[in-house]
């Protein structure tokens, strides 16, 4: 029968062991930064240069708004694997019209921006995985069976062109890649031009989740609102922060954007008692954005969203609705049908 | 059953249950035969990329599940029988909170490895209790007790901080971290938590045959020649140690902890020097079938600590109902 001494020792030997293993572990991943030449080189949102010797044939892409720039670049044909959630009903309608095999529900879908099948990616042969820069914990599983990761962060529209940026030069369409930044670029420029005669000056962004839901200055929101002409009325640093009620009454903004709502519209944030003091409310200045697939902040598409919030500030609605099916045409190389059947 | 019979298929459990999750996968490119010809002695043909699924991506985290499963089991069963309480789990000094803080912190930091993250806070947490319990250099179980659920709400607390501060992505991770999963699990999180977990597994079957004495109360085991505080705070280090190494990769499996040793109890009695092995085997045995279905019953990945959960809960009312759980059997 092991004694006091014993159990003593046991236990010394087990934490000795404990403290090896943990000071074994470290958090400094092999670099497996590009030391050969490449024919393509990009740094991507963690900071780590990816190097290529040929364009990649078999992109494995786990966000959903990476997607949308992968067709809007042309080359839809080299995805293997999606997200999970476009095979969900409202974007389902519209990458099953960008791809067949999408609309067949043919390509497979190993993982989402929460969960990552590493089994599924690597039995996908994929040369190229898109992921979010915060699913670390997969990106270095993925890195450690030597499959090459573009991890993405957008914290900010100027992200979204790097990223289509960097997309082009992986998948060899530089020149497609190029036409949409400075396209985009263009109709920005037009619509600062027109931003600059807007009387409404502020604006609370809503989120779905609720009227208490926004964002700070550190967010795409932010610069949303900036590119219309107007001053978000939230200050705080967060990109996505909770607020009171109380609070916003304090702002007082003369605009609400809400981001599409499953559960609210318009008309009951302006039947909410408690936002009766508002400017926006009082002046019924609260509006909805469209279908996320259309507004997608984080692609080039943040410009419908601009040019949205730029004609309800200039109290015109309906005014260049016809631009959208062009721009629509440009983006994605053939007209969408934007309106959603019934389910 | 015939006890025997029992014991037999105790043993025998985990091999059928081991080799037949092999054949259980994402991936379409794997046949049935795949399996049975990789794992051949000299099969050198097979496809590299059908080894790489089976032997890199499933059999890692089969063994991950196993010993995951069956440190829990045992860490439970070890201190419910110091504690002489049939509520208590390994989670009792605060381990899991603490350890999903850090996870929390290492997800939400770039400079800080989650697990190493969840494993060092699951032991401040633990140190932390053991802290706040001691008085005059001793330590009181009710005192431990106590301390332990002040630590959870401690680090409870922090981690809600956490949450707020997170963006919705890491939120989410927190979240999925919190429910426990072994989908990237590989040989890395294998190496990583088999060490602790086995020294463990070691420590508290060399002191089973003591868990009996403990079991019957401080007076009997110190006229056995015992110090039972000591003792206890040993055992309950151990196992807080081992358990927090390998809910490090795990994340938190609810539950786990409190029903298996149970279920052993249930089948075999309370014979803590034989419940050790048992609670290892059936332990180990059900988190993985449990793991089979999270990782196939949908075209994703769901937490397996959901499913402990869902499976767990009504299955301990069950067990409350149909017999009297504690020490009475």
């Amino acid at each position: 029968m092991p004694g006091k001494k014993s159990i003593k020792r046991y236990f010394v030997y087990f934490i000795l062991l404990n403290i090896i293993v943990a000071g074994c572990y470290s958090s400094a991943e092999e670099s497996s930064d590009v030391e050969h030449a490449n024919i393509i080189s990009v740094k991507d949102f963690r900071g780590k240069t990816l190097g290529f010797n040929k364009p990649a044939e078999r992109v494995v892409c786990l966000i959903e708004s990476a997607l949308s720039g992968i067709y809007m670049l042309g080359a839809g044909e080299k995805v293997v694997g999606v997200p999970g959630d476009i095979y969900r009903n409202h974007l389902f309608f519209y990458y099953a019209q960008l791809d067949e095999r999408i609309g067949n529900k043919e390509l497979v879908s190993p993982g989402n921006w929460d969960f990552v099948s590493i089994e599924q990616v690597v039995g996908l042969e994929s040369d190229l995985v898109i992921i979010w820069s915060s699913q670390t914990e997969a990106i270095s599983a993925l890195e450690r069976f030597g499959i090459p990761v573009y991890a993405v962060m957008i914290s900010s529209f100027e992200d979204v062109f790097k990223e289509i940026r960097d997309l082009g030069q992986i998948l060899d369409r530089n020149g497609k890649a190029d036409s949409l930044i400075s396209y985009t670029r263009k109709k920005l420029q037009e619509l600062e031009f027109k931003a600059s005669e807007s009387r409404i000056k502020s604006a609370y962004f809503m989120w779905a989740q609720g009227i208490n839901e926004t964002s700070g200055i550190n967010s795409t929101v932010n610069e949303l609102f900036w590119l219309a002409g107007l001053q978000n009325v939230c200050r705080l640093e967060q990109e996505h922060v909770t607020v009171s009620v109380e609070k916003i009454i304090d702002w007082n903004p003369e605009m609400i954007v809400m981001w599409n709502n499953e559960k609210l519209d318009p008309l009951d944030v302006t039947n909410n008692p408690l936002l009766q003091q508002i400017n926006a409310v009082k002046n019924k200045m609260v509006f909805e954005l469209p279908d996320p697939f259309l507004c997608d902040l984080w692609t080039l598409k943040f410009l419908f969203s601009v040019d949205l919030i730029s004609q309800w500030s200039h109290q015109h609605p309906n005014q260049n609705s016809t631009d959208f099916e062009q721009i629509f045409k440009f983006f994605y190389g053939k007209s969408l049908e934007t309106n959603e059947p019934e389910l | 059953m015939n006890r025997n019979y029992k014991i037999w298929a105790v043993f025998i459990l985990p091999f059928p249950v081991l080799f037949g999750s092999l054949f259980i996968g994402a991936s379409e490119r794997v046949a049935f035969h795949d399996v049975f010809s990789i794992l051949l002695p000299g099969n050198r043909l097979a496809d590299p990329l059908i080894r790489t699924i089976i032997l890199d991506i499933r059999l890692p985290r089969i063994l991950l599940v196993f010993f995951t499963g069956g440190i829990l089991s045992v860490s439970g069963a070890a201190l419910q029988a110091i504690f002489r309480n049939p509520l208590v789990d390994p989670y009792i000094l605060g381990l899991s909170s603490g350890a999903a803080f850090g996870a929390a912190l290492g997800l939400t930091t770039a400079f800080l490895p989650v697990q190493l993250a969840a494993f060092i806070f699951g032991l401040v947490a633990v140190g932390l209790s053991h802290f706040m319990a001691r008085k005059n250099g001793q330590v009181s179980i009710i005192s431990l007790i106590l301390a332990g659920i002040i630590t959870n709400g401690i680090f409870t607390a922090l981690l809600t901080i956490v949450q707020i501060w997170s963006d919705p992505f890491k939120l989410q991770s927190i979240v999925h971290w919190i429910m426990g999963n072994f989908q990237n699990a590989d040989w890395d999180k294998f190496t990583l938590a088999i060490f602790p977990v086995v020294a463990g597994l070691i420590i508290l079957f060399l002191l089973r045959w003591k868990l009996n004495v403990l079991a019957l109360g401080d007076e009997e085991a110190a006229s056995s020649g015992l110090n039972p505080t000591r003792l206890k705070i040993w055992i309950l280090l151990a196992a807080t140690l081992a358990s927090s190494a390998a809910i490090a990769v795990s994340g938190i499996i609810g539950l786990y902890g409190l029903v298996i040793p149970h279920v052993v109890r249930m089948l075999f009695g309370v014979d803590n020097q034989r419940a050790v092995l048992y609670n290892l085997l059936i332990g180990g045995s059900f988190l993985v079938l449990i793991d089979n279905i999270s990782r196939s019953v949908a075209g994703y990945e769901i937490p397996i600590g959901v499913f402990t959960m869902l499976i767990g809960a009504p299955f301990f009312i069950w067990l409350l109902k149909k017999s009297n759980i504690g020490w009475q059997q």
